[in-house]
């Protein structure tokens, strides 16, 4: 059955609302106009909670659309929605009046949006406009059939929350499980992307055979490298003190060396070794350094006056040969401090590996996770350590050539990722990062057999027993893999398998992880469960089991399956106890894990995947950014517990140095790549999400602005309001048409839009993009366009002027509040289910608007609305 | 010595690497693998590094050396470099004005490893290669045969990133080692029956038994509409079955039994006559034997240099890289062609051989099923544009040869880039119109029976092909 992706819905029961927005208020401040808007609320006005599904038989109400309806629409509309014209494809007298049976309940809401907001008939038609009785007569009494037609489908099964995890649930899920990040997960194919954005929809998420082939595959490989087999393998170990290399390279005739008083050393910007002390220095070549027996790991000799001097982009590169084992964990510890502490300046650390095998056949690349941040001095100096996975990373293919050619050497650099020249003044000393002291081992382990084996592979006293310890280990994974308990029939038959593979492999353990890869391959696993169960069905509850609502609400708020406590609790039926469960949705929200949330929901809600998709962004540490702001602000208004209307306008943003320089927002002062909370003074032109950079880029056209495409977000993303797909056979805008060419953009588009054929769509899309008129085509501000000022201002279809952004944001804040509160409460049940949701979800929608706006909008306490909401905990 | 003292008479070189498949074998296999009906459709691509003669105009030498044809489309003259190829003249096809777009101001030796794939990868820093033309048509038909391709090349391995010692590259872009001892590829095709391979299928079987047990139980608790959803995965679980029981088939058949009185599988790139129509025999032996239907081999490796490098002794010259970097010496020019000309010849020696050999379906010749290229990812030195390629075979998959091929504009002549012995070319600015590689491999991949419109980014067919 064909599921509906229901839009705004907020004017269903009240129809007034709309109807008063003159826009006659002056404007004041935003501030102001979030208090106006506010009061403006239908949800805040008495009685609007009561709104329940009304109980008994419903049924049609046939006889008013005969006697009153159906002649007024007859009069009205179908003269050109009907057999002559049949505008925008919608035959009025086609449509099935019973709304409760027939199939064109949806269609009935559209005539509904467009008879409520007055959109239709259109303004220049006056033959056909209906007395304001009239009109409400039919918004009436289609506002009372659409009602009973969302309770007649919501008992019907036309959608279901069991779905398959998604790519990035599985990826996360098996992080939590095995206790490090699977990079080769990511050879699973895409998540296909929902018209509203969410990748987590279950009627869109599939399966293949070669898809299921990489499940197998990633779990098989990922479980061999969880485990070990023997013994402690020999690490290599590399240590390079600066103290004991200075000495040695100044006595090398290839280096160049300079005294304290030699007036070319101050002019140094690449790397070079510098005695504290004495003030000598080197220019080196990269450093060969070889691998120490017996050396320990973890050393701390006292901070020497002689260092690696690093200024901002330079490396030091040390040769470690051909030495790196192929896999396991390569520990780097470096100790490294700052040359000043100007607050202004920052730095970082970065590594690479690289290898130059022979002439035009070299390679570098990036080995770190993230950059880590130098804020020691270097009079004491602190120890900055990364791990990276060997096995993960482009390696010299000739290192184990017995012949020296092609080159089999293979370097680290270590590279000071520093911010901007322009932070210090003119003659200032620059920061510089200082090393004196650099371990690398690798395989590194914390302690053998590793915690990945041990959480597997346990103490028990029947180890000696094959039958029995394979028995307990496959009982404890497939717990947490299924999220339940295993039965005994379903251990026999696992262990049955285990032993048709024993005879073939050579260890008990090489076995189990054959067994323990086919359990990461089932559908348990891979799918979220939604089970009926008899007694369920007995008491008509309609609700998931207690663990099944663990998985859904661990997936929700960590996009990974439940730890040991949730499983606990929902095994002792307690996890829904309310207290228990506010209790647990806080401490999941206090877990680094729900960053997760944080960034696929703010990711999918705002379509910020696209930004990877935009030619016209050259620069990826903007890109980067422009990635982390929303995410970051959505976090942020999530940990603060603030009103969802910051994502509408806020005076503050969340931002690093590099957004911060695109904004041109230049008091407080933001250094440093993290990303922070900073005030807005009331003229920046920022705050919310609406003029994050991400989102006026993605809609925007490679060159410049572009107004349809910022309109539809808005209306599509923020407003839950989508307008129409565009019809096939659009006219483009004729560009060889010198008349139009010389037009402006805003120009343009008014002339596209005065064609009747586009008119009809453009007049409600069009008008919400041009007040973004000041950005450009990555976001930044703008006041004039090819030398001609910024026309933004723009009228609704309801005549309501759009000055600008501030004249948006006044106008969202005052009138559309409760639109948007209500599009919030859609968009977090859509991805916390995972599932569209359909006409049948819109009571339960309209209620947890009305608690929300009654909380003061806030996001925290609409997650927990969320959770303990019936829908959450409903079977479908 | 001229060069056509060079030309071995068919029936000399019949004779001298002759060999026998055990007939009888071929139809119990034929008969097994229900392929009587349906004829393979064969890809092989052979690389060879460091480009080709590309003299001016004003040069002597280039009425004799320029690896391109003079002429029209049908009336076109090979010249010295290709001549070795008119016998089969109707049997090929030259390509002219195709390279992979991102390349184009790459060195031409950083480029070996992106002619299969077109990947975006620059000349230096951050290196992720994309899934290669062969393997793309690996992943479609592997299943069919014991082995789903074979990746060869003289030097053997992966190389390194940029410096690529196998065309061939994975889903990933991960690059597939070349297999380059022909003892080692003759005892992988014909001699090797994996116990290992054996074991692991029946573990996988195993599994997937327990799976789709495990998943019935589920399903009895599941609404009717959810039973729906997970059947999508069980098809998933049974496709996989199916792919696995096929394999099987492979497992349990007896490999072909070749007679390998004549082959020289010890022959080392040294020998570089030797060698080289050894690794084509073992192509053609493995074609006939259906038992893979994708092959690449690579001729050395970019910038080539040690033992690899002297394929080019085979015509009695010193090291093939040399020769590019010494076309401005006295006969230097004729040289470098006749080197290339000798690589021509090695490839039409294997064409001719396909082309006498019947397909055992009974469907023509096997060359008429199969696609076989051969070229490179420069030209001119170190010049990654205009790609010297050539083509044979394919009548049954739509291929129309017997034809020169000049796409792009601005470069009829081949003159862009012609002459030049220093790097100001392959850094210049491009000047003609060239179009994709990636076009000719859709229209390649799409004869081969793979539905896709595009590959490497790139989408849409070369037109006239």
């Amino acid at each position: 059955m064909k599921n509906w992706i229901l839009p705004a819905l907020f004017v269903l029961w009240n129809m007034d609302a709309i109807a008063a927005s003159t826009g006659s208020e002056t404007p004041g401040t935003l501030q102001a106009a979030k208090e106006l808007g506010r009061q403006k609320s239908r949800f805040l006005k008495g009685n609007a909670t009561s709104v329940q599904a009304a109980e008994g038989p419903l049924s049609a109400n046939r006889a008013d659309f005969e006697k009153v309806v159906g002649p007024l629409l007859t009069q009205s509309c179908v003269g050109c929605h009907g057999p002559k014209k049949a505008e925008g494809k919608i035959r009025l007298d086609q449509l099935n009046p019973d709304l409760l049976n027939g199939p064109d309940a949806e269609r009935w809401r559209k005539v509904y949006n467009a008879l409520n907001k007055e959109e239709m008939p259109p303004e220049d038609s006056t033959d056909y406009k209906p007395t304001a009785a009239d009109r409400a007569n039919v918004v009436q009494w289609l506002g009372e059939e659409l009602r009973k037609a969302a309770v007649a489908h919501r008992t019907s099964k036309d959608h279901s929350s069991f779905r398959r995890l998604t790519k990035y649930e599985y990826e996360y899920a098996l992080e939590d499980l095995l206790g490090f990040k699977v990079s080769f997960a990511s050879k699973l194919p895409p998540e296909t992307v929902s018209e509203d954005g969410f990748k987590n929809r279950s009627d869109l998420l599939q399966i293949s055979a070669m898809q299921f082939q990489s499940y197998r595959e990633i779990a098989l490989q990922a479980l061999k490298r969880a485990t070990v087999r023997g013994e402690r393998p020999e690490p290599v170990t590399y240590v390079v003190a600066m103290s004991e290399q200075m000495p040695k390279l100044a006595a090398l005739k290839s280096s160049k060396v300079f005294e304290k008083d030699d007036p070319k050393s101050k002019t140094f910007n690449e790397q070079h070794l510098w005695n504290r002390q004495t003030g000598q220095m080197i220019l080196p070549a990269p450093v060969a350094v070889a691998p120490q027996n017996k050396v320990a790991f973890g050393q701390n000799p006292p901070v020497s006056p002689e260092v690696w001097a690093l200024p901002q982009s330079a490396q030091m590169i040390l040769n470690l040969d051909r030495f790196l084992p192929d896999d396991g964990v390569m520990r780097i510890r470096i100790r490294a401090g700052r040359s000043t502490m100007n607050p202004n300046e920052y730095a970082s650390l970065r590594l690479s590996l690289s290898a130059h095998t022979s002439n035009n056949a070299n390679f570098s690349q990036v080995v770190s996770a993230r950059d880590l941040p130098v804020t020691a001095s270097i009079e004491n100096p602190q120890f900055i350590e990364f791990d990276v996975p060997l096995s993960d990373i482009q390696r010299n293919p000739f290192r184990k050539q017995t012949t020296p050619f092609p080159r089999r050497d293979e370097f680290l650099r270590i590279q000071n990722i520093a911010n901007s020249a322009a932070n210090v003044a003119a003659g200032e000393e620059r920061l510089k990062v200082l090393i004196d002291y650099v371990e690398i081992t690798a395989p590194h382990y914390e302690q053998w057999p590793p915690k990945t084996h041990t959480d597997i592979f346990f103490e028990s006293k029947n180890k000696g027993n094959e039958q029995i310890y394979g028995r307990e280990v496959l009982g404890r994974f497939l717990r947490r893999v299924w999220r339940r308990p295993a039965e005994p029939s379903e251990l026999d038959a696992f262990m049955g398998f285990f032993a048709k593979v024993r005879p073939s492999v050579e260890s008990f353990e090489d076995a189990m992880v054959e067994v323990l890869s086919t359990a990461l391959a089932s559908p348990e696993f891979l799918y979220l469960t939604t089970r009926q169960t008899a007694e369920g069905a007995k008491s008509h509850q309609n609700r998931i089991s207690d663990l099944e609502f663990a998985s859904r609400l661990s997936v929700f708020l960590w996009s990974s399956i439940p730890d040991e406590e949730l499983l606990q609790l929902a095994e002792k039926g307690k996890l829904r106890e309310p207290t228990t469960l506010a209790a647990q949705v806080r401490r999941m929200l206090e877990d680094p894990r729900s960053k997760r949330f944080s960034r696929q929901f703010a990711d999918q809600w705002l379509g910020l995947d696209r930004i990877n998709n935009v030619n016209h962004l050259k620069n990826e540490d903007l890109r980067a950014a422009m990635l982390e702001e929303p995410v970051a602000f959505f976090d942020e208004v999530l940990r603060q517990n603030a009103s969802v209307m910051d994502f509408l306008d806020s005076d503050y943003a969340m931002l690093n140095e590099r957004l911060a320089a695109h904004y041109g927002i230049g008091t407080p002062k933001v250094y440093g790549p993290h990303f922070r909370r900073v005030p807005l003074s009331p003229r920046s032109n920022r705050g919310g999400v609406l003029t994050n950079a991400a989102a006026l880029t993605i809609n925007s056209d490679g060159k410049d602005s572009h107004p349809v495409k910022r309109g539809v977000w808005l209306l599509q993303r923020v407003l839950h309001d989508p307008p129409p797909p565009p019809p096939p056979n659009v006219p483009e805008v004729d560009l060889t048409d010198p008349r139009i060419l010389k037009m402006t953009l805003k120009e343009r588009i008014e002339n596209h839009r005065n064609q009747a054929a586009c008119a009809s769509c453009h007049s409600r899309i069009d008008p919400w993009g041009i007040a973004f008129e000041n950005f450009d085509a990555l976001g930044a501000y703008r006041t004039s366009v090819n030398n001609q000022p910024v026309d933004a201002t723009s009228d609704l279809f309801s005549r309501q002027r759009l000055a600008g952004i501030d004249g948006l944001k006044h106008y969202l804040l005052t009138e559309r509040q409760d639109q948007f509160a209500q599009a919030m409460v859609q968009k977090l049940m859509a991805y916390a289910l995972g599932r569209p949701l359909t006409l049948g979800d819109s009571p339960d929608i309209e209620k947890l608007t009305a608690q929300l706006r009654q909380k003061n909008d806030r996001l925290g306490d609409l997650v927990h609305l969320i959770v303990g909401s019936d829908l959450f905990q409903s079977l479908d | 010595m001229t060069p056509n003292s060079l030309l071995l008479s068919r029936r000399t070189f019949l004779r001298g690497t002759g060999l026998a498949l055990d007939l009888p074998w071929f139809e119990t296999f034929a008969r097994a693998a229900g392929t009587r009906n349906d004829t393979p459709k064969r890809f092989l691509s052979v690389y060879h590094p460091d480009g080709v003669g590309l003299p001016l105009k004003s040069d002597p030498a280039w009425e004799d050396w320029s690896w391109f044809p003079r002429g029209g489309e049908k009336d076109f003259v090979l010249t010295k470099v290709l001549d070795v190829l008119e016998p089969l003249r109707s049997e090929i096809t030259v390509y002219s004005g195709l390279s992979h777009p991102a390349s184009r101001n790459v060195h031409g030796h950083s480029n070996g490893d992106v002619y299969l794939t077109g990947a975006a990868i620059p000349g230096e820093g951050v290196y992720k290669n994309s899934i290669s033309v062969d393997q793309l048509y690996a992943e479609q038909v592997g299943e069919l045969t014991r082995h789903a391709s074979l990746v060869m090349s003289t030097n053997g391995g992966t190389g390194a990133p940029r410096g690529a010692q196998t065309q061939s590259f994975n889903r990933e872009g991960r690059p597939i080692p070349a297999m380059n001892k022909p003892r080692q590829i003759f005892e992988m095709l014909f001699v090797t029956s994996s116990k290992e391979a054996a074991a692991r299928l029946a573990r996988s079987k195993s599994a997937l038994d327990l799976l789709i047990e495990n998943t019935r139980s589920l399903k009895r608790q599941l609404s009717k509409r959810d039973q729906e959803t997970l059947e999508h995965y069980l098809d998933a679980v049974r496709d996989t079955e199916v792919k696995l029981t096929k394999a099987q088939k492979w497992i349990d058949m007896p490999v072909p039994r070749v007679d390998t009185s004549n082959l020289h599988l010890d022959a080392e790139p040294k020998e570089a006559r030797l060698y080289f129509q050894t690794m084509y025999e073992l192509i053609y032996l493995a074609f006939l034997s259906d038992s893979t239907r994708v092959a690449t081999f690579q001729l050395g490796r970019e910038n080539g240099e040690g033992p690899h490098d002297l394929l080019s002794l085979a015509v009695g010259l010193p090291g093939a890289h040399g020769l590019t970097h010494a076309v401005k010496k006295p006969g230097g020019w004729q040289n470098l062609g006749t080197y290339n000309r000798y690589q021509a010849e090695e490839f039409g020696r294997f064409v001719q051989k396909l082309k006498d050999t019947k397909e055992p379906s009974g469907n023509g010749n096997m060359l008429d099923n199969t696609f076989a290229m051969h070229g490179s990812a420069s030209s001119s030195f170190h010049l990654s544009r205009n790609y010297p390629i050539i083509s044979a075979g394919g009548k049954n998959l739509g291929f129309k040869n017997g034809r020169y091929l000049k796409f792009g504009k601005g470069n009829e002549d081949n003159q862009a880039g012609a002459g030049i012995v220093s790097d100001v070319g392959w850094t210049g600015k491009m000047q003609v119109e060239e179009l994709p590689l990636s076009n000719l491999f859709v229209t390649v991949l799409q004869r081969l029976g793979v539905e896709t419109d595009s590959f490497g980014g790139f989408t849409g067919t070369l037109s006239r092909v």
